[in-house]
Order: structure tokens, then C-alpha cells, then sequence
């Protein structure tokens, strides 16, 4: 059925049932997973799939249903649903339903020769990269896993106040497990790349990071506990920031879950720590024109040089706030109601590159790797206490692989410790955002081991 | 859900290029979720899942396929664009679909669907109340209530035709106690395989009460200590333990392809003599418990580990080729959006025979952890970790000072064998547990134990 007809169906019997404003927030789209294991394509996966959210004000409350039947059929199942959750809502705080904004930037997030690669070389690729990776060196003892992946993604927001809005988007990725093993000593390496040109994606490369990740944690042992200088290397310090970004949402603020209340323009890190948030960055992942509210998408700076110069807002926050909105309204799928989220968020490069920062450090650990990071940090009081793998620095140079340790400290004390930003900016894997950072050296923080 | 004759063409095109077993999953689920912050409801989500998977088999390689859609055209298309990753030709199968009953192990009393929001939004307040109420440093608290219906079914090439309905209920209160600038949380989350009678005759009292005193009593604590040491973990949800430095390394998932350490190990010692692990999905209406699994096995009682000598891997029907082993009722996924694989149920360590009093009093110096945090382990290494939500000093065989902050780390079967006291106070713990099929309900469980020495993360010096 045309999506356009079944919206204005869908509105007509909402207003129909004293429902006000209604909004439509539609998610589309395919998807192709492939796994090799030993030479051969062990997993394979295709998916065709689209979700449509509904939401509306009811009595000055606003109501949320969905459904993955987008047909007719739904219309008063989505309505009733929507109605009935309404009226169960007492937050005093309006949501709104949004005319749009005046300028929309626009943002391309489609490429079109992906969307042309063919699936036998698509499937020669992942083959390829097993292979490499077997080629490099003797003791790599397996592929854990070897995967390609990639999707296409349509999203269509429609309201009653005359927004309609479309955007589509296309992605690839891959990574790759390897298990290192001499004798008794097991490591595993991890390397991954995403993006929509399917060109860059370069298999030997790739397996040379992971191999190379692997091989140099054979012989780790622990170190003994104490406070060293810390290096968090870039992959560590993107994966602990995107366990914090909830810190920096307005929601969390006015809700008395956030240390970062009542702290706006007050220097909370080190004159070395900007944090940016740039829906339109180059190359971004989430990069994109209109956040969840159909509000055009922002730049901005949410540390600049230690200062906190904004939370995140979505129209709810702001207007509690009695400030515009940053154009961070989420919807992580057509199952979430309005959340806030970064888009590509990111810590900015500094000026000294990794080996330097290395150079500088008479003792001190390297951190590599982060695990645990739902469970061994607190996004409340900003504790954290992480399982970790990493190197022993000493006079300047990597001496040692370490393991069996945890590295524990406070978050909001941490980022006032740094003392260089490195140059090496790198970016996660997607998720709700795409968030990165360069290495960071960080004047102590506890580590636990013999 | 599907007619006999839908299904059969299915199943047919599925295999038209050669594959050796079609599966196809129907599900189709209503949610709703509720939160309640400071009080106040400040959002509710209800909606429907409805999806098809489809999963050919040929030898130890799999295709899967899903879609939203369940008519005629989009079945077979999607079946046919699935069967496109063979290259072969059809063998001569007929498929004899026989529907056969499934045995209900989690019996519901009352549909949550037919209760009214406004109730359920009731006890909600209760617990906000209780916990905001418990304390004048507690300044916030949250409550979650999620409920949900899922109906599937499940037929293969062998003729297995299943349908089974799941219901669970789960309410998550989280209390946050603030002291000079610094903030704490304490978190509890019941749940069960039932309707609201799961709610109607759930004490939200105490585990509101519970989430606030945890909140409160790591607010006043000092770091927890660094170092390796002995440490107590209490029953309940300490099963986690168990449930990362092992559970996941018995999955078929990571045994079947030699990546586990416990790959190649049955019949040897892998943990103390003192430790028996089960794997039980039959447990009427526990979180983790299922009539059937994904795969239409009905399921069943798996002991892991016996007396310390593992016994079995939990394994599905894919995995089960490439071991030459049986199936044991152990095949899960999230939604019809993930092929469906080898995961727990209900994970436990069996009761030993120490009382917890003796456990404490025999211990002269380590750490106690009384509530535990989630975690994760690295099946090819073996390496773990979990947090400690709720930790106090031991001294002397006496519980001391509260402390925050811990982490506990170490390698699968070293802290198996290092496990040297197993108390007789079962318990289970309910959570989510993440993995390659996506995120199932699972439960953890074990008496007290006591590991002679594992490595504490924290903040402080030794103890």
C-alpha cells in the first residue's frame, strides 16, 4: 500500500478519535550478513524489514504505539495503543510535534556503487580476509570470526503540522577474530572497518591489524597493582566515551541523573579536552540532516577546552530549559520513543602523536583494550573499574604485554587528568552514534593485577 | 499462525537448490513497557513484532533469511532468494508436517494484556515510593515495567510443526543516593515466565526497600581494595560468575569449532570437586525457563559440570552436525531477526553443603560481594569479568566495612578450581544475557561460594 495513503488514513482516524497533533516515523530497509569459517561460507543472512512508529497528543499527552505489520490493518491497533498510553503519562514536561525547521543542511549518506558490488565479490572478500590472516603468521591457530555486512536503510517522519521529511542511507562494514595461541598462551585480536565505499575495505590491511593485535599479547602477564600514568589508546578512550555520553544528555540533567547538573560553563576537564559533536562531519556514520523530531541537525562544541558549554536537547529538554534545542532528539528504531543521543561525537585530535606521547612517559601502562564496560562502570557516579589488556611503558618505550588487570578511577576526575591529546583520532563501530577519540595520556589512574 | 500447505511450499522452496533442513519461525509479540521516573510515568511504548526466518541447512553451512511479511508471494520469494546461496539442485524430499502439542511448563494465570495501564502504573508508584521514601539522601529512582506475549511457531523438513506461547513479566527499580557531590545506584529487577499474578503476589516492598539500602550503603562506602585475595560471593544473581567464566565457554556456538577453552574436554576436571553446574530450562515459570526452544526441542535438564568433571555442552541443532552430539534443548534467539543458536536458560551452581555462617566465619581476611553487576567473558581466552555492586571488607571471619567499585577478574577454569566452599542457599537471579542470537532472558543462580583468590579491581591498596 502507498505509504503516504496509509499516513493520511492513519491521521484521519486519530483525529477522528480526539487525538491532536500525530506524527509517523517510518523505518525501512535490507540487510546481508556473511561468515566464513574454514575456507567456507559457514553463515549467510539476508533480511527485508520496516517497523512503523506512531505517536500523538491525546488530552496534552503524548502517546506512543508501533507496529512491524505496516498495512491497514494496524491503523486502530496503533491508535488505541497510542491513546491508551497517553493517558497513563503524568510528566508535566510537553512533548511536541514539530513543523520543521527553516534550512535543512543536506546530508548524503547514500552511495550508490555499494548498493551496485556484487555479492560474489562481496563473498570473495570475506574469504579473502580469512585467508590473509592464516598467511601472516604460523601461530595464528584460528579465525574466530570473519564477517561482511552491509544494509540499506530508508526513514520517512510525517506529521499533522505539515513536516514530511525522507532520508536514506547505505552502509558496510566488516571485522575479523583471530585466535593467536603458543602452547598454553591464547590471545585473540580484533580489527574492523565500516563505511559506505566498498573500495576501501582492503583485506590484507585488515589482517595485519588483527593478527599484529593478537600476536603482541603473547606472554602477557599482570603487573603489580598500583597508580601508574595511563595511556588510553584511542580504540579504549572511544569506547569508554560512548559508555558516558548519557552524562551529557539534558534529559538525565533535569532528571537529577547527571553529575554534570548545574555545571554549564564551568571548567570540568583539562584545557587539552574538547569534545565536538558535528552531525555533518565527513565520512560520519551518523551523520545526518534532521535529528528524531524532524529538528535540522546541529555542529557544536560540548567542552570546548575544558568548559562545558551545552547538554544535549531534544524540544521537551529545551523548552524546560528555556533554550533551543540541539537538535539531538533520537529514535534509536521505530520501537523507541524520543530519546537524545550524539550523532558523530567525538574528542578532538590534539598535537602530539602516539609514539610521542609514549616517549614521554617514564613509567607508566598502555591500555589497548576495555572490557565489561555494561557492567564495570557507573554512569551515575562516574566510577568505573575495567577488565583490561594492555602494555607495561617504560623510559619511553613499550616494554611488556599485560594482562589480568583492571584499570579503576572516577570519569569526571579523569577528564581533568589528561595531560596530552594525541593526534591518532579514530572512530568505534556505529551504534545510536558514531563516537571517536585519539589516545589520551592521563596523569594516573589505579591499576589492580599481582 | 501459517497454514499446512503455506508452510510445506515454504519449506519446499527453501530446499530447492540442494539444502539438506528448512526451518521456518513465525513470531508475533505485543510489548509494553512502561517508565516512571521521579513519580511520574514519562513514557510508555506498547507495540506489535510480527516476523518470518527462514534456515537452510547444508552440511555444517547455514543461510537465514527474515522479513515482516507473511503472505504467499513474500514467503516463497524470500525462501527461493534464501536457497540462492546453495548452488546445487534439489534432492527428492517430501516434507510430512505432523503438529504435535507442546507441554506447558510456565503456566499463566492472568494475561497481562487484560489489565488496565493505570493498575500496573500502580505498582509502579509503590515502588517508588517505598524506595524514594527509604532514605532522605535518596534523590532519585526509576521504575521500568515491561510485560510481553510472544507467539510463535516453529516447522521443519523433518515434519516438527510447534507452537508455543511465552509470557513474562519483570520490573526494574533503580535508586540513586546522593552525598556530597557524589551520586550511587542501587538496582533490583524480578522477573518471571508469568502473567500479572507475577505482580500481584511479588513483594515490591522489599526490592524497592533493597535497591535504596544498596544505594545508600555505597554512597557511605570507601573503594573497594586491589589485589588478588579470597572472596565470598553471595546466591542470587552472584551466579553470574559461573555464568561468564563458564556458561558461555559450554555454549555448542564457540565448543563446536574448537575456539573454547572447554572444547575436546568431557570427562575431565575443569572445576573444584565441590562444583556441580546446571543448565535447567524446565523450571516451571522461571525467567530463563521454555517449553520449547527456538527449534521446536522441547527443554530439558543439562548437567554442565558434575563433581567438578564436565559432563556436557549445551548445543543446537547446526553445531550438533559438526560435533556429532545431541541437541539438548538449548537453542535460543531474541526474535525471528536472529537464526536462533545455543544459549543458557536457567544457569546454576547446585548447592553444596557449607552454611553461609560457616563460609564467613572460616574466611580471615578477603572481600565479600553480596549483590552482583553484570559482565562478560572472551570464550577463546576464557578471560572474565563482573562487577561488584555491593562489596564489604571480611576481617577475621566478620563482615566489616561496606566498599564500592570492584571488579572481578580472572580465566574460566583457574577460578573454577579455585572455588573452595559452595554454601546450601541456592538461589536465582534474573538478567539479560547478550550474544550472538541477540538478548534473551536468562537466569544465574548458586549458593554463597567462596574462591580461595581471584584479582579485585578496585581503588585502594591491598586489604
Amino acid at each position: 500500500m502507498d505509504m503516504k495513503l496509509m499516513i493520511e488514513k492513519l491521521f484521519a482516524e486519530g483525529k477522528k478519535q480526539g487525538m491532536e497533533d500525530m506524527e509517523v516515523y517510518y523505518g525501512g530497509g535490507n540487510s546481508l550478513t556473511l561468515k566464513v569459517f574454514q575456507k567456507e561460507l559457514d553463515g549467510y543472512s539476508l533480511s527485508e524489514s520496516e517497523g512503523l512508529s506512531f505517536r500523538g497528543v491525546y488530552n496534552g499527552k503524548m502517546g506512543y504505539s508501533y507496529t512491524e505489520k505496516v498495512d491497514e490493518t494496524s491503523i486502530e491497533i496503533l491508535i488505541k495503543g497510542a491513546i491508551e498510553n497517553a493517558q497513563v503519562i503524568d510528566s508535566e514536561d510537553e512533548e511536541l510535534i514539530f513543523e520543521g525547521s527553516k534550512v535543512y543542511k543536506e546530508v548524503n549518506n547514500f552511495n550508490a556503487s555499494l548498493a551496485a558490488v556484487k555479492e560474489t565479490d562481496k563473498i570473495k572478500f570475506v574469504k579473502e580476509l580469512e585467508a590473509e590472516c592464516f598467511k601472516i603468521d604460523d601461530r595464528i591457530a584460528s579465525v574466530e570470526t570473519c564477517v561482511y555486512g552491509d544494509g540499506y536503510g530508508e526513514t520517512i517522519m510525517s506529521n499533522t503540522k505539515g513536516l514530511y521529511l525522507q532520508e536514506k542511507s547505505n552502509i558496510a562494514y566488516t571485522y575479523v577474530v583471530v585466535v593467536a595461541k603458543k602452547s598454553d598462551d591464547i590471545k585473540t585480536g580484533f580489527a574492523y572497518r565500516t563505511g559506505n565505499d566498498f573500495n576501501k575495505f582492503n583485506p590484507k590491511e585488515l589482517a595485519e591489524e588483527a593478527v599484529k593485535e593478537a600476536l603482541s599479547q603473547l606472554g602477557a602477564s599482570s603487573i603489580k597493582s598500583g597508580d601508574y600514568t595511563i595511556v588510553l589508546r584511542n580504540n579504549a578512550s572511544a569506547d569508554m566515551l560512548d559508555s558516558f555520553t548519557g552524562i551529557f544528555s539534558a534529559e538525565n540533567v533535569q532528571k537529577d541523573l547527571s553529575l554534570l547538573k548545574g555545571k554549564l560553563n564551568e571548567k570540568i576537564g583539562s584545557d587539552k579536552f574538547t569534545l565536538i559533536d558535528d552531525p555533518f562531519m565527513e565520512g560520519g556514520l551518523s551523520s545526518k540532516s534532521f535529528d528524531g523530531e524532524g529538528v535540522a541537525c546541529k555542529y557544536k562544541k560540548v567542552i570546548d577546552k575544558g568548559v562545558l558549554k551545552t547538554y544535549f536537547h531534544n524540544l521537551k529538554t529545551a523548552k524546560k530549559d528555556g533554550v533551543e534545542t540541539t537538535g539531538n532528539a533520537s529514535k534509536s528504531s521505530y520501537k523507541s520513543p524520543i530519546d537524545i543521543s550524539p550523532s558523530n561525537f567525538y574528542i578532538e585530535k590534539g598535537d602530539k602523536s602516539f609514539d610521542e606521547i609514549i616517549s614521554t612517559i617514564e613509567k607508566g601502562v598502555l591500555i589497548t583494550e576495555l572490557q565489561g564496560l555494561h557492567s564495570g562502570l557507573n554512569t551515575i557516579s562516574g566510577d568505573f573499574s575495567l577488565a583490561a589488556l594492555g602494555f607495561e611503558i617504560e623510559n619511553g618505550k613499550i616494554k611488556r604485554p599485560v594482562e589480568q588487570i583492571t584499570v579503576a578511577g572516577n570519569y569526571f576526575e579523569m577528564i581533568k587528568n589528561i595531560e596530552e591529546v594525541g593526534t591518532d583520532l579514530k572512530f568505534g563501530l556505529p551504534g545510536d552514534a558514531y563516537i571517536g577519540s585519539p589516545s589520551l595520556k592521563i596523569k594516573k589512574l589505579s591499576i589492580s593485577g599481582e | 499462525m501459517l497454514n499446512k500447505q503455506l508452510i510445506v511450499d515454504t519449506l519446499t522452496a527453501a530446499l530447492s537448490t540442494g539444502g539438506d533442513f528448512a526451518e521456518i519461525y513465525v513470531e508475533d509479540r505485543t510489548n509494553t513497557g512502561i517508565v516512571m521516573i521521579g513519580g511520574k510515568v514519562e513514557s510508555t511504548m506498547s507495540g506489535r513484532d510480527y516476523g518470518v526466518g527462514i534456515r537452510i541447512f547444508k552440511g555444517f553451512n547455514s543461510i537465514y533469511a527474515y522479513t515482516n511479511k507473511s503472505d504467499r508471494d513474500t514467503l516463497i520469494s524470500t525462501a527461493k532468494k534464501a536457497a540462492a546461496a546453495i548452488e546445487g539442485t534439489s534432492g527428492n524430499l517430501s516434507i510430512n508436517l505432523i503438529k504435535s502439542d507442546v507441554k506447558n511448563i510456565n503456566m499463566i494465570q492472568i494475561d497481562p494484556d487484560t489489565i488496565e495501564k493505570t493498575k500496573k502504573v500502580q505498582l509502579m508508584r509503590q515502588a517508588y515510593n517505598t524506595a524514594f521514601n527509604y532514605d532522605e539522601i535518596i534523590t532519585q529512582v526509576t521504575v521500568n515495567y515491561t510485560d510481553y506475549d510472544q507467539n510463535i511457531m516453529v516447522a521443519n523438513s523433518e515434519g516438527l510443526w510447534k507452537e508455543d506461547k511465552r509470557v513474562r513479566s519483570r520490573m526494574g527499580i533503580s535508586a540513586i543516593a546522593s552525598k556530597n557531590g557524589e551520586m550511587q545506584s542501587g538496582f533490583f529487577g524480578p522477573g518471571a515466565s508469568k502473567g500479572y499474578e507475577f505482580f500481584e503476589n511479588l513483594d515490591i516492598d522489599y526490592y524497592a526497600k533493597e535497591a535504596s539500602r544498596i544505594a545508600v550503603t555505597m554512597v557511605n562506602a570507601k573503594y573497594s581494595p586491589s589485589g588478588r585475595m579470597p572472596v565470598i560471593i553471595d546466591n542470587g544473581f552472584g551466579g553470574v560468575i559461573f555464568h561468564e567464566a563458564c556458561g558461555h565457554g559450554l555454549e555448542a556456538t564457540s565448543v563446536a569449532k574448537g575456539l573454547s577453552v572447554y572444547s575436546d574436554k568431557i570427562g575431565q576436571k575443569v572445576a573444584s570437586n565441590l562444583v556441580t553446574a546446571i543448565d535447567d530450562g524446565t523450571i516451571s515459570n522461571e525467567w530463563g525457563s521454555i517449553n520449547i526452544d527456538d527449534e521446536g526441542t522441547s527443554s530439558q535438564r543439562n548437567v554442565l559440570i558434575e563433581n567438578g568433571i564436565l559432563k556436557g555442552y549445551m548445543i543446537d541443532k547446526l553445531n550438533a552436525r559438526r560435533m556429532k552430539m545431541d541437541i539438548t534443548g538449548s537453542s535460543r534467539r531474541q526474535s525471528y531477526r536472529y537464526a536462533p543458536t545455543s544459549r543458557m536458560t536457567n544457569t546454576f551452581i547446585d548447592n553444596g553443603k557449607s552454611t553461609p555462617e560457616e563460609i564467613i566465619s572460616n574466611t580471615e581476611k578477603g572481600l565479600y560481594a553480596k549483590y552482583m553487576g553484570g559482565g562478560s567473558v572472551n570464550p577463546s581466552t576464557g578471560e572474565f569479568n563482573f562487577a561488584v555492586m555491593e562489596g564489604y571488607i571480611i576481617e577475621n571471619g566478620k563482615i566489616k566495612e561496606p566498599v564500592r567499585g570492584g571488579t572481578l577478574i580472572g580465566k574460566g577454569m583457574d577460578v573454577l578450581n579455585k572455588i573452595d566452599m559452595v554454601g546450601n542457599n541456592l538461589l536465582h537471579g534474573q538478567g539479560m544475557c547478550g550474544s550472538v542470537s541477540g538478548s534473551i532472558p536468562t537466569n544465574v543462580g548458586q549458593p554463597m561460594i567462596r574462591v580461595s583468590e581471584i584479582t579485585v579491581g578496585g581503588r585502594e591498596g591491598e586489604v
